[in-house]
């Protein structure tokens, strides 16, 4: 595996962390009664140590671990944070910091060997610090802890190699998950130990196949290493080298063409359809042996289903590799100096998604560079670093991918946008601020770029027209938060699989509609009794929070309010906007096969697509986006 | 001098069965504790060479009680004993500072595999 890329991010993340340990430091130097300064600089530093030994920066690690037993102790109270605690603990991080910088920039060199002992010392409670009962103690996390002579003795040609340590749990072992989380434990006694795969959570809950896999920073040899680790008992084997491709445990690979897995995903398409129609007709018949049997295929399909979408999930990685030299080359044209970072770059779409996201982001990205980013000269003006900063980021949030373009840039200029888009008769001349839903939607009007008309502050529009449709197509949304002088957020939302999403089935006016999952946050009762209104329009109470309502009916136009009382509702929420949605009936989950669709002149807005349901009929798909 | 231990488990039955298989391979039992509270106590006072710690025990549970004897006594040899379907617990015990497990029902020759893994 080639570390070398990830140089940058192990970067990015570690200066972060480092800059909020030291305002931790600070917060809790002034109340050191505190507990939540304390955990929180210990998690800091304690990602830094695992980054750093995942990368091989030995001397980073060491001395992360160093700072980390020591912020052990002041966590469990047995070493007092005195003033001569605080100022270690300060030095310990300005050097983390340059030495951070230092490996990053490939010339890691010899920590400093008195600041580790002075560290492995206040641990002890050996410093002028001085432990609350007087006697030395051992830290908690004593397996973590190198022998004491090693700090002091160390040299170059011995420092700590980060190892890869695959271990394989004998099949006849009872509980194999807790017997990995021994290997692990016993693996900390010979140093840090990161990047365990499967995940413990996972292991926890028994999805374990015996496989583990971690990296060991360690001065051991392996053969010490490999004895260490058998005498935890029901180890089969132990051995050094990398996984087969980033995931462990997994066997060789083979590639397949795009195409045919494009092709076996609409062949389970079609089977989820004739899937769900068999449970329907089964359900019907009430035979018992039917349902039966329909069950197990619906067991089958469902698995089958996920393998097909696991097998054309893509690491967004593969499409942001090509914006560090977008952004390089755009920086030198534009007579800026920009820094690019990324993050999640491993969190995982559908492939087919994927495809279609990297020309919006492009587009966001060099909107950033180009109006975002001011030049050196207007940066330092303004009291700001000249070197502008981008960060292309990737979350997982539910069933969704939060793609982020942040920039520190100038923002966008809402007074004048807003200005121009009364002009254009876009909103009504009342409004008097301009919300961030607002803003997008001004932005993403077809055409409004207009470069003079918001000249000098920002073209922000150009393009964004181009990213709300692509990504509109894809089921996602687009959302912006922007402040002046402080910089913008371009937010893209998109769900994590085009092909068969989970949605709720609602009926309205007779005709049935589905809503995808991803954006249904809880379904309530509409009562009357709990409805206010505010700003003229008609809003529900739900739980202390008011929700603006929308009616289906009217939306479809099928006339006649429904003459219920209570009607169930469908709280739809993107980010944090929220919206309910008044049907007429509620019919439950299905797994809807998401048709190709060429939208007819004159459709509404609101919809997203079509399906065909379980009896065979089609429904129109919601664009939860468009009714927010 | 024969080793020592500790059985912590709120049945009686069980700590009959542990200590009779631990007593019958040549160590010594020198307490008994029907609760995480009293493990802890009789953990300081006896400071035995083995402690063996069920999970799911009154006043405070074995985990939590792994925990207190370990903040003090990082090194103390814990053997958790579990049932079927607690691995969720089991790990969280190891995470805790336990030394090894075993899982109910208990053969001798398992447990006295484990006892030898943790005084190892």
């Amino acid at each position: 595996m080639d570390l070398s890329k990830y140089a940058a991010l192990f970067l990015a993340e570690s200066r972060e962390h480092l800059n909020a340990c030291n305002a931790s430091l600070l917060q809790w130097e002034r109340a050191p009664a505190a507990v939540e300064p304390v955990d929180r600089v210990f998690r800091a530093i304690h990602t830094i140590k695992g980054m750093a030994a995942t990368m091989g920066y030995a001397g980073v690690a060491q001395l992360a671990h160093a700072a980390e037993n020591l912020l052990d102790a002041l966590r469990h109270s047995r070493v007092v944070a005195t003033p001569a605690v605080f100022q270690l603990l300060f030095k310990a991080v300005d050097t983390l910091g340059a030495v951070v910088e230092a490996a990053a920039a490939g010339s890691e060199h010899d920590t400093d060997a008195s600041l580790i002992a002075d560290l492995d010392a206040a641990s002890a409670g050996n410093a002028e610090a001085g432990t609350p009962m007087g006697e030395p103690t051992v830290s908690a996390s004593a397996g973590l802890v190198r022998t004491a002579e090693e700090p002091k003795l160390r040299r170059a040609s011995d420092a700590p190699k980060s190892r890869p340590v695959q271990i394989i749990i004998s099949r006849s072992a009872v509980m194999r998950g807790a017997r990995a989380a021994l290997v692990v434990r016993r693996a900390e006694t010979l140093g840090a130990v990161s990047g365990i795969q499967p995940p413990m959570t996972q292991i926890e809950r028994d999805e374990f196949d015996g496989k583990l896999f971690f990296r060991l920073l360690t001065r051991r040899s392996d053969a010490e290493i490999a004895l260490t680790l058998r005498a935890v008992g029901n180890v089969e084997s132990v051995e050094f080298q990398e996984t087969a491709g980033d995931a462990p445990g997994v066997g060789r690979q083979i590639r397949v063409e795009l195409r045919r897995l494009d092709a076996l995903m609409k062949q389970v398409g079609e089977l989820v359809v004739a899937k769900n129609r068999l449970t329907a007709l089964s359900t019907e018949a009430g035979d018992p042996v039917l349902i039966e049997l329909s069950g197990r295929i619906s067991r089958l399909v469902g698995g089958m289903q996920s393998e097909v979408l696991a097998a054309r999930m893509t690491p967004v990685g593969e499409v942001f590799e090509r914006f560090p030299r977008l952004v390089r080359d755009l920086s030198r044209g534009l007579d800026k100096r920009i820094r690019f970072d990324m993050e999640g770059e491993e969190i995982e779409l559908d492939r087919s998604i994927l495809d279609e996201i990297g020309d919006p982001l492009l587009h966001l990205i060099r909107n950033a560079a180009d109006h975002g980013i001011e030049s050196p000269e207007q940066r330092v003006a303004a009291g700001k670093p000249a070197e502008g900063r981008i960060l292309l980021s990737a979350t997982r949030e539910r069933n969704t991918v939060a793609l982020r373009v942040t920039d520190d840039g100038r923002g966008i200029d809402r007074d004048r946008i807003l200005a121009k888009a009364k002009r254009e008769g876009i909103t009504t001349e009342e409004v008097d601020t301009l919300t961030d839903d607002l803003l997008v939607r001004v932005l993403a009007r077809p055409g409004f770029s207009t470069a003079q008309a918001v000249s000098g502050v920002s073209g922000r529009g150009v393009g964004v027209d181009v990213v709300m449709t692509r990504v509109r197509a894809l089921g996602g949304t687009l959302e912006v938060r922007t402040e002046l002088a402080r910089g913008s957020t371009f937010l893209i939302r998109v769900p994590l699989t085009l092909a068969i999403v989970r949605a709720l089935l609602a009926e309205a006016g007779g005709e049935r509609y589905a809503v995808p999952l991803a954006y249904v946050a809880e379904t309530v009762e509409f009562d009357r009794r709990a409805v206010t209104a505010v700003r003229d329009r008609e809003a529900l109470v739900v739980r202390d929070q008011v929700i603006p309502t929308v009616h289906l009916r009217d939306l479809i136009d099928s006339g006649g309010a429904s003459h219920l009382a209570k009607q169930p509702t469908v709280i739809l929420e993107i980010g944090e906007r929220r919206t309910a949605l008044v049907v007429d009936a509620l019919l439950g989950q299905h797994d809807i096969v998401v048709e190709p669709f060429d939208a007819p002149r004159g459709l509404p807005p609101f919809v997203g697509g079509a399906t065909i349901l379980a009896d065979g009929k089609p429904a129109l798909i919601l664009d939860a986006a468009a009714l927010l | 001098m024969n080793q020592t231990v500790l059985v912590c488990d709120d049945a009686i039955f069980m700590r009959t069965m542990i200590s009779d298989i631990l007593s019958q391979a040549g160590f010594e039992v020198v307490g008994e504790a029907e609760s995480g509270l009293q493990a802890v106590e009789k953990y300081r006072t006896l400071k035995p060479d083995l402690v063996t710690m069920d999970i799911v025990m009154p006043d405070m549970g074995g985990i939590e009680a792994v925990r207190e004897i370990c903040k003090d006594h990082p090194d103390a040899r814990i053997l958790m004993c579990s049932a079927m379907g607690q691995q969720a617990l089991v790990v969280e015990a190891i995470q805790a500072g336990a030394k090894d497990f075993v899982v109910k029902p208990f053969q001798p020759s398992r447990v006295l595999e484990a006892v030898q893994r943790v005084l190892a």
